[in-house]
C-alpha cells in the first residue's frame, strides 16, 4: 500500500500533472477535421448524435459507424481514449446483461442490446472525431457565433490562462497542511487511515483555496472591466471582429454535400439490407 | 504645477490630469479614503506617487480610469479631468481607452492565455478593426515580439509585467499607471520596467505616472514626487528637493536611498553651524560625485588597502567543521516538459549545509533555488543522488515526519494561510502533534512577533509586512532545525522589510540552519554568514557576501544588483566592498580628517541611472 | 482599499461576474482532479469520487445561487472536459442541464447558511437531483435505443437495478464524503468571510424569486422526485412488471400512454425551472440582458 500510495504521491507531483494536463489541454495538433468550419462540424456532430436513436436498421447504423470509425482515426485520437471508451460500453452492456439473467432474462438479450451498443458506439465516436480535433478555442467561437454567451467563450481561454496557476496553488496549499500536519501514525488495514488523512487534506485544501481565488478573481474582474470585456459583451462589433476569420468554404460544403449522399445512399440501401 | 491655481491654465494647454477638490469615501467607513485633493500632471511628465500602506495612493489612482466610483462604489465628490474627459460623465470603458492601468497584482490581470492573445484582447473588445496590428505595435515597442506566441504560464514575472504594460499600451493611452513595479520584481527586472517607460515618456510622448515607495528608483526616473498622507496630498516636490526631505520621509516609513542618507550623515560631520546642506545627492551617479569631490576614494584605498582590508575580511569567516545538518550527494532533480524530454532543474548538486549557517541562496529565476528549497522539506524528492536532513534520507520519509525538523516558509504568504485565523494557523503544528501547553508557547511567539492584537484576523486579509511576520511565526512555532524561506522580504515596504529582516537576524530558538532564497541583496549583505549562488541548475559559487560582491562579473551573470551603498563603494574603487550605510559612513570618516568644500548640487549628474 | 463596499443584496454586473468566474474555476479545477482520481473497485461495488460537489453547493449556498449553478457547469465543461479533450457532445449539454438545476435548487433552499440542518438538507438535495436525473437520461436511453424491449425479459429490471445500485452509491460516496460532511465544515467557515475579498455584503436573506410564490423550490424538488419515482415506474410497467404500489388496473385504466403523460410531465418539469431560472435572472437585473 505504501508503494501504491507513493507512486500515487509521485504521478500526483505537481509537474508532473502539470505537464500531463497542459500536454492534453494545450498540445493540440491540426487532423482532417480540424480543417473545417467548427460550425459545420457542430451541425454534423449534432445529426449523428441524434440520428442514431431514430434508426433500428443494423445495416444503416453500421454505414454509419464506418466513415465515424475513418474519422476518428484520422483525428490521432490516443488509443487510452478509444479503450476506456470500448471498456465502458463492453461493461456498461455486460451489467445490464448480468443484471437481466438475474432477473430471468436469456442470452436472447444480446442481440437488441447490441443495436443500443451501435448507437452509443456511433454518437461517442462521433464526439471523440469532432471535438478530438477541434481547437477548444475554435469551438467557443463557433458557439459564440450561435448566439452562446459571450462569458462561455471567455471562459474557455480563462481556462487555459488559470489552469497552471490553480494546479499551482492547490499543490502548495495542499503541502502546507501536510508540512504542518501528522499523518496517522498507524497506516490501519490496507492503510485506510492513510488514505483518509489525504483524502481529508485534499478537501480541507479547498478552503484556503476559495478565499485565494476569491481575491485573485476581484482583480481579474477589475482587469476585465479595465479591458473593456464588459463592454464587448454588449456591443456586436467586437463579436463580429473576433469571429470575421470564420467562413465556410467550397470544403464545408463539399464535406456536407458527400456526408448527405452517403446517407441517402445508406437509407436507401436499408430498403433491401436488413438485419 | 503645484495644485488649485494650476488648473486655470487655459485650455489649449490643458493638463492632462486636473482634479480638483476631489474626496473620496467608501461606503460604511468612517473616514475619508481621499480628501481635498487637487493636482494637475501635465502632459509628458514622470510622476511618482508615495506615501505608506493606506495613505490612498492606488484610491487616488484609481479615480483616474474610473475603476472609482464605476467599480469600487462610493462616494465620490469634486472635479476630475483626464485627458479632455470629465470622469463622471464617462465609463471604466471609455477612460480606459486613455488611461492604462497596470496593477500591482498583475499577474491576475492577465486574462489569456497567450502573450499575443492577451495584448489583443482589449482593442477587439472596444471593436477597433486594426486591432491585430495594435497588439503587434505595443509588443514592439517594447520588444516583446520575440515571446508573441508564448503561454502566459511559460513567462517569468518580468516578462509578465512587460505583457500587462503591453496590454495597456494596445489601446494606445494618454497617461500609463503602474502600481508599484517594484514590489513584485527584482531589481533587475523593475529596472527593465523602468527603462520601458523612460522610453515611452521620451520617444512616444506618454505621461507616467508610478505608485512607488522604492526611493532609489523615484530618484533614477521620476521627476516629481507627490507624497500623500492619510488620503490628502502632503506635497508634491521635484525629486531631488523631495528625497532630501528625510526625516519627514522616514517618519511616513518611505525610506530615502542609501546614497542620500550616507551623503546626509558625511555632511552633517562636516558641515558648519547654520549651513544648509539641502539638498542632498540622491542617484548614484550624483553621489558618486558628491565623494569624488572630497577624494574619497584614493583616501579609503589608502587605509582599507593594507591592515583594513585583513580586519574587515577576517571578520566574515567560514565556520568550523561540524556534522552537517543538511548534506546532498550528488543531487539531481527535474521534471518531463510538455515534449516529454526531461528537464533538470538541479544537475548534480553536491552541498553541506552546517550548524549555524545563514546561508542566502542568490541567482536568476530558474536558477534552480525554490527546488533546492522544496528537496529540504521534502516536498519534491530527488531523481538521482540523495539528500539528507537531520539524518533521515528525504527519500524514505514523509514530508510530515520532515516537518518535526524542517520548517518551509513560501514565497506567497497567502499559500500558507490554511485556517481561519492566524492563531490556528500557527498553532496548526503543535496541535495536530498534541504538544502539551502549546497555547503558551504559541502567546508566547505572538507576542514576540508582534501579532497578539491580530490574533483572530485571517492572515489573507492582513498587510504584506503582518503577513510576512504571520507566516515566520508559522515557521518558528514548529520549532526546526532547518528553517527555510523563499524570498521573505519581497513586495515589502521598506520599514516592514526592516522588520523582517531585523527578526531574521534576532533570536531564531532552535533554528541551527536557516536558508534564505532573495533577491534582496541588502538582506544578503545584512543577514547572510554564507553565500551560495545558484546558475542554471549548479552551484556557481559558494562564499561569503563580501566575495559576492566583489565579483561583480558572476553578479552580473546570475542577474543580482548589489545594495546601492555597495555599487556606491564600488564607483569609488572601495576595497574590500562595503556592505551597510553605517560601515561606508564609518569608513568614509575614518578617512576623511581634514575639512571639505561643501558640495553643491550639479545639474549634469541629475537624472542619470 | 480593503474596506467593503456595502451593498444591498443586491449584485452589481461585476460581482455577477466574478461569482461566475470564481465557481468556474473552483469547481473546474476540482473536476478536473476528480477526472484524475482512479477509482476503486472493491468487486461489483465500485468506489467513486463523481464530482466535488461541495465547491458549488458552497458557492451557490454563499453567493446568487444561479450563478453560481452557472458557472459551475461551465467549468465542468471548460476545464473537465474541453481542456483535457473528453468533451462528450450532446452528452455534456445534458449534464450540464442536470448539474445546474440541482445545484440552483440545493443552493435555494438554504435560507441561513448558519443551519447546519438546510445545509445538510441541500448537501443531499444536491446530489439527488442530480443523480436522479441523470438516472432518469440513462434509463430513456435504454428504452429508446433498445428496439422491442418488452420482448426482451429482464432488460428494464436490469437497469433500474443498475441505476439504483449506482445512485445509492453515489448518495453514499458523493452525497456524504463529497456534500455533506465538506459542506457542513465549509460554509459557516466561509460565510461573512468569502464575500468581502469579493468586495460583497454577506447575503443575509435569500432574494425572493419573481415567480417565487408559484414555483418554489419545494415544490420544484417535490415534482421532480414524484416523476423521477412515476418514470421508474412506468418504465418497469412498460416491460410488464409492477412494484407493488403500482397495480395492474392503474395501467390498464390509464393504458401505455401513460408513459408519454410521464415523460411529458418530466419536460414540463425541465422547461418550467428553466423559465423560473431565466425569469429569476432577468429580475435579478432587468436592465441587462446578458449575465
Amino acid at each position: 500500500m505504501e508503494a501504491i500510495k507513493q507512486s500515487l504521491i509521485d504521478k500526483l507531483s505537481v509537474e508532473q500533472i502539470k505537464v500531463e494536463l497542459m500536454r492534453t489541454a494545450f498540445g493540440r495538433r491540426s487532423t482532417l477535421l480540424s480543417r473545417f468550419d467548427p460550425r459545420v462540424l457542430l451541425g454534423w456532430y449534432t445529426v449523428l448524435a441524434i440520428l442514431p436513436w431514430f434508426l433500428s436498421n443494423k445495416f444503416v447504423l453500421l454505414g454509419l459507424l464506418v466513415p465515424v470509425l475513418v474519422l476518428t482515426f484520422s483525428s490521432k485520437v490516443s488509443p487510452l481514449v478509444l479503450f476506456i471508451l470500448g471498456l465502458g460500453l463492453v461493461s456498461e452492456i455486460s451489467y445490464i446483461l448480468i443484471g437481466s439473467l438475474l432477473f430471468g432474462g436469456s442470452l436472447d438479450a444480446v442481440w437488441p442490446l447490441m443495436t443500443l451498443t451501435l448507437k452509443l458506439l456511433i454518437i461517442s465516436l462521433a464526439s471523440i472525431a469532432v471535438f478530438n480535433s477541434m481547437d477548444p478555442e475554435r469551438f467557443s467561437d463557433a458557439l459564440l457565433s450561435l448566439g452562446v454567451p459571450g462569458q462561455f467563450s471567455f471562459g474557455v481561454s480563462y481556462g487555459y490562462r488559470m489552469l497552471p496557476i490553480l494546479i499551482e496553488e492547490y499543490h502548495n496549499l495542499f503541502y502546507s497542511f501536510r508540512l504542518r500536519g501528522k499523518a496517522p501514525g498507524n497506516r490501519g488495514l490496507l492503510g485506510w487511515r492513510s488514505l483518509v488523512y489525504l483524502v481529508r487534506t485534499a478537501v480541507c485544501t479547498f478552503y484556503p483555496l476559495m478565499l485565494n481565488t476569491a481575491k485573485r478573481t476581484r482583480t481579474t474582474v477589475e482587469a476585465l472591466e479595465v479591458k473593456g470585456f464588459t463592454y464587448a459583451l454588449a456591443s456586436p462589433e467586437a463579436r463580429k471582429l473576433k469571429l470575421a476569420y470564420l467562413r465556410v468554404g467550397a470544403a464545408d460544403i463539399a464535406f456536407l454535400g458527400i456526408s448527405l449522399l452517403y446517407l441517402i445512399a445508406l437509407c436507401v440501401g436499408g430498403h433491401w439490407v436488413s438485419f | 504645477m503645484s495644485t488649485a491655481s494650476a488648473a486655470r491654465i487655459p485650455q489649449t494647454t490643458e493638463p492632462l490630469v486636473a482634479l480638483s477638490n476631489v474626496g473620496f469615501r467608501y461606503p460604511g467607513a468612517s473616514s475619508d479614503a481621499l480628501q481635498g485633493i487637487d493636482l494637475t500632471i501635465e502632459r509628458g511628465a514622470f510622476v511618482a506617487v508615495a506615501g505608506t500602506n493606506g495613505s490612498g495612493k492606488s484610491t487616488l489612482c484609481k479615480t483616474l480610469n474610473g475603476l472609482i466610483p464605476n467599480y469600487y462604489v462610493g462616494d465620490l465628490t469634486g472635479d476630475i479631468r483626464v485627458a479632455g474627459l470629465t470622469a463622471a460623465e464617462e465609463t471604466v470603458s471609455s477612460l480606459s481607452k486613455k488611461v492604462a492601468y497596470v496593477f500591482q497584482d498583475f499577474e491576475n490581470q492577465l486574462v489569456r492565455p497567450t502573450v499575443y492573445e492577451e495584448v489583443i484582447f482589449a482593442p477587439l473588445n472596444f471593436g477597433y478593426p486594426d486591432y491585430k496590428e495594435r497588439g503587434e505595435r505595443a509588443l514592439a515597442l517594447l520588444g516583446l515580439s520575440h515571446l508573441r506566441d508564448r503561454w502566459i504560464w511559460q513567462l517569468s514575472g518580468g516578462q509578465k509585467h512587460m505583457t500587462a504594460l503591453a496590454a495597456a499600451l494596445s489601446l494606445d493611452p494618454d497617461l500609463i499607471i503602474v502600481d508599484e513595479p517594484v514590489a513584485q520584481l527584482d531589481p533587475q527586472r523593475a529596472r527593465l520596467v523602468y527603462d520601458k517607460l523612460k522610453l515611452l515618456r521620451e520617444q512616444h510622448g506618454k505621461t507616467i505616472l508610478v505608485i512607488e515607495h522604492h526611493t532609489e528608483f523615484i530618484a533614477d526616473y521620476c521627476d516629481r514626487v507627490i507624497l500623500m498622507d492619510k488620503g490628502a496630498i502632503r506635497w508634491i516636490k521635484p525629486v531631488r528637493e523631495a528625497l532630501s526631505r528625510v526625516e519627514e520621509l522616514a517618519e511616513l516609513h518611505i525610506l530615502p536611498p542609501q546614497v542620500t542618507l550616507a551623503a546626509k550623515r558625511t555632511l552633517e560631520e562636516e558641515r558648519q553651524e547654520g549651513e544648509s546642506a539641502l539638498p542632498y545627492p540622491v542617484t548614484l551617479g550624483e553621489a558618486a560625485e558628491f565623494y569624488r569631490q572630497r577624494d574619497v576614494g584614493s583616501r579609503l584605498n589608502a587605509v582599507d588597502g593594507g591592515s583594513g582590508a585583513q580586519a574587515i575580511l577576517r571578520g566574515t569567516a567560514k565556520s568550523g567543521a561540524q556534522e552537517p545538518v543538511v548534506r546532498f550527494d550528488n543531487v539531481t532533480a527535474g521534471y518531463k516538459t510538455i515534449d516529454r524530454t526531461p528537464h533538470r532543474v538541479l544537475k548534480n548538486v553536491s552541498l553541506e549545509l552546517r550548524e549555524g549557517d545563514r546561508i542566502a541562496l542568490v541567482g536568476s529565476n530558474g536558477a534552480g533555488k525554490s527546488t533546492l528549497l522544496k528537496l529540504i522539506s521534502g516536498i519534491r524528492r530527488p531523481s538521482e543522488g540523495s539528500v539528507t536532513v537531520c539524518g533521515f534520507r528525504t527519500k524514505d520519509v514523509s514530508p510530515e515526519r520532515l516537518a518535526d525538523y524542517v520548517s518551509y516558509i513560501y514565497q506567497q504568504p497567502e499559500e500558507m494561510f490554511i485556517e481561519d485565523n492566524i492563531r490556528k494557523d500557527i498553532s496548526y503544528f503543535l496541535k495536530a502533534r498534541k504538544h502539551p501547553g502549546y497555547a503558551e508557547l504559541v502567546d508566547g511567539l505572538m507576542e514576540r512577533l508582534r501579532l497578539a492584537g491580530l490574533a483572530d484576523r485571517d492572515g489573507r486579509l492582513l498587510s504584506g509586512g503582518q503577513q510576512r511576520r504571520a507566516t515566520l511565526a508559522i515557521g518558528l512555532a514548529m520549532r526546526p532545525t532547518v528553517m527555510l524561506l523563499d524570498e521573505p522580504t519581497a513586495s515589502l515596504d521598506a520599514l516592514s522589510r526592516r522588520e523582517v529582516a531585523a527578526m531574521l537576524s534576532g533570536e531564531l530558538g532552535s533554528v541551527k540552519t536557516a536558508v534564505i532564497a532573495t533577491h534582496d541583496m541588502q538582506l544578503v549583505a545584512e543577514w547572510a554568514n554564507r553565500v551560495i549562488v545558484m546558475h542554471n541548475g549548479e552551484v556557481a559559487l559558494d562564499t561569503d557576501k563580501r566575495t559576492l560582491f566583489s565579483n561583480s562579473e558572476l553578479l552580473r551573470q546570475a542577474g543580482l544588483t548589489p545594495p546601492q551603498i555597495t555599487q556606491l563603494g564600488d564607483a569609488l574603487n572601495l576595497y574590500p566592498p562595503c556592505l551597510s550605510v553605517d560601515e561606508f559612513v564609518r569608513r568614509v570618516q575614518s578617512a576623511l580628517k581634514e575639512e571639505v568644500p561643501a558640495w553643491k548640487p550639479s545639474n549634469k549628474a541629475s537624472s542619470t541611472s | 482599499m480593503v474596506s467593503a463596499p456595502m451593498r444591498r443584496y443586491e449584485l452589481t454586473q461585476s460581482q455577477k461576474l466574478m461569482v461566475f468566474i470564481l465557481a468556474m474555476s473552483l469547481y473546474g479545477i476540482s473536476n478536473m482532479f476528480s477526472e484524475l482520481v482512479p477509482e476503486l473497485k472493491l468487486g461489483p461495488i465500485e468506489l467513486k469520487v463523481e464530482y466535488f460537489a461541495f465547491i458549488p453547493l458552497t458557492l451557490c449556498i454563499l453567493f446568487h445561487p444561479l450563478y453560481a449553478a452557472v458557472g459551475a457547469s461551465f467549468g465542468e465543461v471548460i476545464f473537465g472536459e474541453l481542456l483535457l479533450g473528453q468533451f462528450g457532445g450532446l452528452g455534456e449539454l445534458e449534464k450540464f442541464i442536470e448539474f445546474t438545476l440541482a445545484m440552483y435548487i440545493a443552493g435555494m433552499l438554504v435560507t441561513n447558511p448558519r443551519n447546519r440542518k438546510q445545509l445538510a438538507v441541500a448537501s443531499f438535495v444536491a446530489v439527488g437531483i442530480d443523480q436522479m436525473l441523470s438516472a432518469i437520461v440513462d434509463i430513456a436511453k435504454v428504452w429508446a435505443g433498445v428496439e422491442d424491449l418488452e420482448a426482451v425479459p429482464g432488460i428494464p429490471e436490469s437497469i433500474v437495478l443498475i441505476e439504483g445500485l449506482s445512485f445509492l452509491n453515489a448518495m453514499a460516496i458523493t452525497g456524504i464524503l463529497f456534500s455533506l460532511l465538506p459542506t457542513l465544515f465549509l460554509v459557516p467557515r466561509l460565510y461573512g468571510k468569502i464575500e468581502p475579498l469579493l468586495g460583497m455584503k454577506p447575503r443575509d436573506s435569500r432574494v425572493p424569486l419573481s415567480l417565487g410564490q408559484m414555483v418554489t423550490p419545494r415544490l420544484l424538488l417535490v415534482s421532480i422526485l414524484f416523476v423521477f419515482v412515476g418514470g421508474a415506474a412506468e418504465f418497469l410497467s412498460e416491460a410488464d412488471i409492477n412494484f407493488a404500489v403500482w397495480e395492474p388496473e392503474f395501467l390498464e385504466q390509464y393504458g401505455s400512454g401513460f408513459m408519454w403523460v410521464s415523460v411529458g410531465a418530466a419536460a414540463l418539469v425541465l422547461a418550467a425551472t428553466l423559465y423560473t431560472m431565466f425569469r429569476a435572472k432577468g429580475a435579478a437585473k432587468p436592465k441587462e440582458s446578458k449575465l
